[in-house]
């Protein structure tokens, strides 16, 4: 049974921070991605991350081969990082309620991206459509807000 | 293979951060930012190491990784598919890394921690473009630098303003206003060498406050172009500050206090995000910087760098011509000063100046010892300690106010003697300076 993510944990995931994914292949050839939201399942065990569906052909193939995976949760302005890592339980299209929550999303990285000097012109015309969810499960979270402390794991995930 | 899909050239300035993964041998993916990535060649690029972390580690054991870079002008997405080959901890590729994070760990007070481990050099073996990842707009504005007929021409305009300048002032003045008409650099200063650091001699485009502020060899950007004596070209500076006050404040909440080094202040814009310092040498004697600052984020680009550095020639050039001179006349006018005559009248306790009365009793007694000193050992750095501590002063063993008696001798000294000065060189500590030449001599009355 997977433990539940801290409270405090959920809200910065779900606040707009720059999203970034790792998968791999068969051969342990990395594929790399930038996630368009992420919302934490109610019993905070699983979270859905959104991808572009047009660009993820290789995370997907990937995910089926191994479902390993690792998703770095960035706040731009400061730069304080979390890199959870886990498997892939499902993936699926995106629900009507997700479409909401992925232009959400693109309007809270919108003004995250804007602190640090890129127009909110330009977020906009990040293609947030067609999109696939993929549930996670995480085990492992580690810090990695930039330091000497990077890589350090988190108490819990 | 090479990198077929070419991202850009701007791509690789370090102005929106990357992303790189990487896979540890029992096939656990990692993902991280990147600040940098380095174009080598057509074939090969090199990631900064500062931190011996999860990505190093893995690419150790297992060199496979993958790169997203993005334009800072279209925002477009390249992905390159990567094999690490080796590290680099020294020559020239490690040095043009290292420089740029010298810069900015100097100037935000982290140079101990904040530094260089290796350059870790990869291979380039797929490139591609990710075409669906953003909108573009069909037309996207970038910048023209005008074409080889303007260029020629501004070289021109400033090539002439450099020959005909008859002065320092001249000069420079001259250098900065050509530099903006022709170029739009629109602010610009020169800093000239002096035996402390480097001092601001003339500035375009800011306050005049700026004049004269110095700089340490070694210290942020400017610093470190003077003692590298290379030129150095920084994009997106607020990413590159942020991301260093990032790992400032992890270091400071670990060890649980303040680093103790603040901040450098810096002369310049408060808010630049493009900076670019070249260094003006003739031979192997560093004579001043030139820096240019620019409040968007991609000013500066390679020809930029390559046509300030022809710039530079030609300023350090010319100031070499000049600078003799003005030395020269700073020596002259030592040269004509008139030798300053002390005279110690012990039964009055008091010290005449060319047989006029300067000072007398402690103030008078102080001067006279100060005086001793540099003519007999030539030393000109002084502590308060070594004064009170001098019984032949005659200050009193306690409330002494030696304070209050050195500010008077300044007063006087400012008055009637401005040839010497004694200002505060450090809390306690202060420098006695001379201009020319003096004698001092004793007696019971003025006849010698």
């Amino acid at each position: 049974m997977p433990v539940a993510l801290p409270e405090d944990l959920v809200e910065f995931l779900e606040s707009g921070v720059s999203i970034i994914i790792a998968t791999r292949d068969a051969r342990l050839r990395p594929e790399v991605l930038r996630g368009l939201g992420a919302q934490v399942a109610p019993d905070r065990r699983s979270v859905d991350v959104f991808v572009n569906a047009e660009l993820s052909q290789r995370l997907l193939s990937d995910i089926a081969d191994n479902a390993r995976i690792a998703v770095a949760f960035s706040r731009i302005h400061d730069h304080r990082t979390v890199q959870l890592k886990g498997v892939v339980l499902d993936v699926s299209d995106v629900s009507r309620e997700q479409s909401v929550e992925l232009e959400r999303y693109r309007v809270a990285f919108a003004e995250q991206v804007a602190m640090a000097g890129l127009p909110r012109s330009v977020t906009r015309r990040m293609r947030i459509e067609p999109a696939k969810a993929l549930r996670v499960q995480f085990d492992q979270g580690f810090n990695q807000t930039p330091g000497p402390g990077a890589g350090g794991p988190m108490e819990q995930p | 293979m090479s990198r077929t899909c070419g991202p850009p050239s701007r791509c690789f300035q370090g102005i929106i951060p990357s992303i790189l993964g990487t896979v540890s041998p029992d096939g656990t993916p990692n993902v991280t930012y990147l600040s940098h990535v380095h174009s080598i060649d057509e074939e090969r690029v090199a990631l900064s190491c500062q931190f011996f972390n999860k990505t190093k580690e893995n690419v150790l054991r297992n060199p496979a990784a993958t790169v997203i870079v993005y334009d800072p002008v279209t925002f477009e997405a390249y992905r390159l598919e990567l094999e690490y080959e080796r590290e680099e901890v020294s020559g020239p590729l490690f040095d043009s890394i290292a420089m740029r994070i010298r810069a900015i760990a100097t100037h935000i007070g982290m140079s101990d921690v904040f530094r260089l481990r290796s350059a870790d050099v990869y291979r380039v073996l797929r490139c591609e473009h990710l075409a669906r990842y953003i909108d573009v707009p069909e037309q996207v504005e970038l910048d023209d630098p005008g074409g080889p007929r303007s260029e020629l021409r501004g070289l021109q305009l400033i090539s002439q303003r450099v020959n005909n300048a008859s002065s320092l002032e001249v000069l420079l003045s001259g250098v900065l206003e050509s530099l903006e008409v022709a170029f739009g650099f629109q602010y610009a200063m020169v800093l000239l060498a002096t035996a402390r650091g480097l001092e601001v001699a003339a500035v375009r485009g800011y306050a005049a406050l700026c004049l004269g502020a110095e700089v340490k060899v070694g210290e942020g950007l400017i610093g470190v172009v003077a003692q590298e004596r290379r030129a150095l070209r920084i994009s997106g500076v607020e990413n590159d500050l942020r991301y260093g006050r990032a790992v400032r404040s992890a270091i400071e909440q670990q060890r649980g206090l303040g680093l103790g080094c603040p901040e450098l202040p810096s002369p310049g814009l408060p808010d630049a995000q493009s900076q670019m310092a070249l260094p003006l040498v003739v031979g192997d004697q560093l004579l001043g910087v030139i820096a240019v600052e620019s409040k968007q984020r991609l000013a500066f680009d390679e020809w930029d760098e390559t046509f300030l550095e022809i710039v530079s020639n030609q300023v350090a050039l010319a100031l070499a011509r000049v600078l003799p001179e003005r030395a020269a006349t700073e020596t002259d006018a030592a040269e004509e000063r008139p030798t300053l005559r002390f005279r110690f009248i012990a039964h009055d306790d008091c010290v005449f100046l060319d047989d006029q009365y300067l000072v007398r009793n402690v103030p008078g007694r102080i001067l006279w010892k100060l005086l001793t000193i540099v003519r007999d050992t030539g030393r000109t750095e002084f502590s308060n300690r070594e004064l009170r501590l001098d019984p032949s002063l005659g200050l009193p063993a306690v409330r002494d106010n030696l304070e209050s008696r050195l500010a008077l001798l300044r007063k006087r000294l400012e008055q009637r003697c401005p040839s010497i000065r004694l200002p505060t060189s450090a809390r306690g500590h202060f420098r006695v300076e001379i201009d020319g030449a003096f004698e001092l001599s004793e007696g019971e009355s003025l006849e010698r």
